[in-house]
């Protein structure tokens, strides 16, 4: 079932749609035929993942600039070593436990865009989120910057076009997108919703749109089809929430010294949200934007065992999710067409507290993954000499890293969204190939499908297991 | 509909808009009717048809082109209260309530026509004095002449604002006006060049607001008078020259006549020659807006299978509509405007200067089903209470969501029945139908106008000759089921999951027929819809609400 058509045949099989009693409506099945073809086939089908380190990730612990003796100095009990970071170069190397994302990068699929920023950077985590989520130093926006985004955007499939996965409010990020964003929150949000008598009502409106009849290119029946997908994308929903015996088992995570096997169910995870995406992506639900949150970066105490768990999550959790896209299927790799990007509301001091932490600072790094990113180093490491009230230095505004996901990747005019023009960074590389020259030879033990180049991401660090 | 050719291609463009005339094969009939007043008003009420179908077809279109004739005094009234809300949610209310009744719809129709085609949005501006008064210029002309209306527009303070206007001065012109007033106001993309654009740019410098942002001022210091090349003709052109040289141009009335007709007749790209006509005429009339509206809607292709039905409902035609339809008293509006920013539309609030991207991109699954949701909140009747209506809620901000509704599985049965004047079965029992095919009659004339088809019509029928689950017997032939007349013990959210009702054995037939919940018709005594009863008028009501998620009724 990782195609759409499998999907949705599937799905009328069982009947899982509008219908509830044992007769398939014939127009369920034909439209279900009929579901792939009518599609714009130049429309853009790229997809974004927003994963928002929520709290304020220490970027200097994340992109550790081990080979600077001022980052040993000012950081003398949380600093790593040569030896413990993952190198990224001669100077900077990535967390030790961000394993997996090592593996990205060494596949060329990871952009570390160092020293992002923003110009009188806000400390305060509400205000320096509100910037970051309305792409406006000024707040002058009243809509996030997604929510922005979704109005012009193409969406295939009459997909959803944005979707929250987290309990909380509805990120600043995406609100104000009027008709195009749904909330996990919010199940009114996804849900038909019918007052009482509900299987006979569903019954009549199947009825109601079994009526096929007329001209192919008629408004009307083109509207039943997306009546349909309505109805299909609903059910696909519920159906990868409550997808228990789903192929693709995820991985156990190591956390606090033991192994912690993963509820594929669970959404309180990162790796759960992930793999649930994951699986509305292989469904074909048309969404193109979804959002995600990972708290807890708010470091100002014993910051190294939380701080470790936190980034070994994501890191896992990123590659668990690229793992389970590489999936061949026609159209070419289901990886190919998602980016995650991963950012924070601000970086943390130079000098780390008394309390083995450290304290709210600014100028961060962000990650962008996926098989059409360009992956490596985008710009330099900011100085460690040269810092404002002990922070460090941006030099790359965080609108750029935006304008260029917009216009490169998502096919969105950024200066529409942002409200002006900003130079973009060499991010994404459309007519990249798929990660086979860069990528090792697959380790034994794993089948991959035929013609996959694709590796599985490395065994969590020691102690290995079996998986 | 009328007797033109199939293929539009074939259309004569000379034939196409001559007045259409009622005939033998042609009446003037409810369908008609309907038609007209889904274009040219949001949507007829019966009251209104059978008024209309007395009038004839020339009284009706004048009524509608020049509106109700206490129109006016009703605007006065509007205007007294409109200006002084501080609230954009407000104001939108406002907005919706001077659709409903002002008195003049078509005037409304084409003041939101024009809201998206100068599509200026709060979210910048950031006053609702300015978006007040910008709605109020464009309700002014929006049965003008245009090129006033260009003028007044490319001066009105909220545009000033929204399109950086005080960023334009002598020296460093900020092409941001000057291009928008060409691609999207007056001309479309295409036929101006950059060159056009800024050198326009440099006629505008100095069409400034004034420091408090209240009004246009013209400021002389900042504007540069050096000569400027614009389509090739030289001159020392300011603000006023760009927007009479854009009017000038033969692109302004092929670009607007091509938006009015998606808007009033077809989404239904037509080819270029068919439009000619009403192009040359417009020009002739110097872009008399009413006129051209008129040929329009009075047109033999706008009474044929070319236009009928080949648009998508905004969705405030959609919401709009619905509640006139079917409700019989009024609601509070305030309840419109959060669903309606589900289904797309924040009135003063388009996503960008390009306006709402209409036509199918209306539809995507989150906003189909909220319109899906809006339905059943009107059919349902579930609105606010006059005490507990949110005030003042904060613009553009998607309201906190309540996770209350993921649990608690609703209690078995219909909804209480709303009060009698938000009742949509109060409205269908208005003329009193004496049986079911005239409920449904009465039923396809509220929400389209006319009769449905006989097929439609049979399977609401049948729909509305089952037992509701108040007085249906078990669902399951298990012994010791509830008795008729009590609630099914199962509750509705187990209930709808297929594996819990082994589904009986049908025959399999060719025509796809709906579960109902009463699995023995041949040995039960046949069920008798009581129609006076609640849980008929229950009936009524989810009826209603699956009428209006008909891909047709999604249409205008």
């Amino acid at each position: 079932m990782h195609n759409r058509r499998d999907f949705l045949t599937r799905t009328v099989g069982t009947s899982s749609l509008l219908a509830v009693g044992s007769v398939v409506p014939e127009f369920l099945a034909k439209a279900a035929d009929k579901a792939d073809k009518a599609e714009k086939k130049d429309a853009k089908d790229t997809i974004l993942v927003v994963i928002e380190l929520t709290g304020g990730n220490d970027g200097l612990n994340t992109v550790a600039p081990y080979g600077d003796d001022l980052y040993h100095k000012a950081r003398p009990t949380l600093s790593f070593t040569k030896k413990e970071v993952l190198k990224l170069d001669d100077y900077c190397g990535l967390h030790p436990r961000m394993s997996d994302m090592k593996q990205l990068y060494d596949s060329k699929r990871l952009a570390v865009i160092q020293g992002v920023g923003y110009p009188n950077p806000d400390r305060s985590h509400f205000e320096s989120m509100d910037i970051w989520q309305l792409a406006d130093p000024k707040r002058a926006q009243v809509s996030g910057w997604l929510a922005r985004t979704i109005p012009s955007m193409d969406t295939k499939e009459a997909g959803v076009p944005g979707m929250y996965f987290g309990d909380e409010r509805l990120p600043v990020a995406l609100q104000g997108a009027d008709g195009g964003v749904i909330s996990l929150a919010d199940r009114a949000s996804f849900r038909l919703q019918l007052s009482g008598n509900e299987k006979p009502r569903k019954g009549l409106i199947e009825d109601l749109n079994a009526d096929t009849k007329g001209p192919a290119a008629d408004l009307a029946a083109f509207v039943r089809k997306r009546q349909l997908q309505t109805y299909t994308s609903l059910a696909k929903i519920e159906e990868a929430l409550k997808d228990t015996n789903s192929t693709q088992s995820l991985r156990p995570e190591f956390r606090n010294g033991r192994f912690v096997e993963n509820d594929p169910n669970s959404i309180t995870t990162l790796s759960g949200k992930l793999g649930l995406i994951g699986r509305l992506i292989q469904k074909g639900l048309g969404t193109r934007i979804y959002y995600v949150q990972l708290p807890g970066f708010d470091t100002h105490s014993g910051q190294a065992k939380m701080h470790e768990d936190l980034l070994g999550n994501l890191s896992n959790s990123i590659g668990q999710f690229f793992n389970s896209l590489a999936i061949y299927t026609p159209e070419g790799q289901t990886a190919d067409r998602v980016a995650v990007m991963t950012y924070s509301e601000f970086g943390r001091r130079v000098k780390e507290n008394g309390s083995r932490g450290t304290d709210h600072g600014s100028g961060s790094c962000m990650f962008v993954a996926g098989n059409k990113v360009v992956g490596g180093l985008v710009g330099k490491h900011p100085s460690l000499s040269d810092l404002t009230d002990g922070d460090l230095k941006y030099h790359t505004d965080f609108r750029r890293v935006y304008a260029t996901l917009l216009d490169d990747w998502l096919g969105v005019d950024s200066k529409g969204v942002l409200g002006d023009k900003f130079e973009k960074l060499p991010l994404i590389d459309m007519t990249k190939k798929g990660p086979a020259a860069n990528t090792p030879q697959p380790a034994k033990g794993f089948d991959l499908p035929p013609g996959a180049t694709e590796a599985p991401a490395l065994p969590v660090p020691p102690p290995t297991v079996k998986e | 509909m009328a007797a033109l050719p199939n293929d539009l291609s074939k259309v004569d463009p000379a034939d196409a808009w001559k007045p259409w005339a009622p005939a033998a094969t042609e009446p003037w009939d409810r369908k008609r009717i309907a038609h007209l007043f889904r274009r040219a008003a949001f949507g007829a009420t019966p009251t209104e048809i059978d008024a209309a179908l007395k009038d004839g077809f020339p009284k009706t279109l004048d009524r509608l082109l020049k509106g109700e004739p206490d129109a006016a005094d009703r605007l006065e009234l509007l205007t007294e209260t409109g200006q002084f809300y501080t609230e954009p949610a407000n104001l939108r209310v406002w907005w919706l309530y001077a659709m409903l009744e002002g008195g003049y719809p078509l005037r409304e129709k084409l003041t939101l026509f024009w809201h998206n085609h100068f599509a200026t949005s709060y979210a910048k501006v950031r006053s609702t004095k300015l978006m007040y008064e910008q709605n109020s210029l464009i309700r002014k002309h929006a049965l003008g002449h245009f090129r006033p209306f260009l003028l007044d527009m490319s001066r009105d303070t909220a545009m000033l604002v929204w399109l950086d206007s005080n960023r334009n001065v002598k020296g460093a012109p900020n092409e941001n006006y000057a291009r928008e007033v060409m691609e999207l106001f007056s001309l479309g993309v295409g036929n101006y060049t950059e060159k056009d654009v800024q050198e326009a740019a440099r006629a505008f410098t100095g069409w400034h607001h004034d420091a408090e942002v209240s009004k246009f001022e013209n400021n002389v210091v900042l504007h540069d008078d050096g000569e400027k090349t614009i389509f090739g003709k030289k001159g020392n052109w300011a603000g006023a020259d760009v927007v009479r040289l854009c009017c000038d141009h033969e692109a302004c009335a092929r670009f607007l006549v091509g938006k009015l007709y998606a808007f009033l007749i077809s989404e239904t790209k037509p080819p270029a020659k068919l439009l000619e006509p009403l192009e040359a005429s417009f020009r002739k009339s110097d872009y008399d807006i009413a006129a051209l509206v008129g040929t329009m809607l009075s047109s033999k292709l706008f009474f044929s299978d070319h236009a009928f039905h080949k648009r998508v409902k905004w969705p405030v035609e959609y919401a709009v509509g619905a509640v006139r339809a079917v409700v019989p008293g009024r609601v509070p509006l305030s309840d419109l405007t959060d669903p309606l920013a589900k289904m797309g539309q924040v009135l003063f609030a388009p996503p960008n200067v390009k306006g709402w991207r209409t036509g199918t991109d209306w539809l995507n699954s989150a906003t189909l089903l909220a319109r899906n949701n809006f339905a059943e909140k009107v059919a349902i009747g579930q609105w606010s209470p006059p005490s507990s209506r949110p005030r003042g809620s904060t613009f553009a901000r998607v309201q906190t969501f309540q996770t209350t509704d993921n649990a608690a599985p609703k209690p078995p049965g219909p909804p209480p029945a709303p009060p009698a004047d938000q009742d949509v079965a109060a409205a269908v029992f208005a003329t009193n139908p004496k049986d079911i095919p005239a409920v449904v009659k009465r039923m396809g004339e509220l929400l389209h106008g006319e009769p449905l088809s006989p097929k439609v019509a049979a399977k609401l029928e049948q729909f509305l000759r089952e037992r509701g689950p108040a007085a249906a017997p078990a669902t399951t032939p298990a012994p010791g089921g509830a008795a008729p007349g009590f609630p099914s013990p199962v509750p509705p959210e187990t209930a709808t999951k297929t594996e819990f009702i082994p589904p009986p054995p049908l025959p399999k037939t060719v025509e796809a027929k709906p579960l109902t919940p009463a699995p023995m018709p041949h040995k039960a005594p046949p069920f008798k819809p009581d129609l006076a009863s609640d849980d008929f008028k229950a009936r009524v009501r989810e009826a209603i609400h699956a009428m209006m998620c008909l891909p047709e009724y999604q249409l205008n």
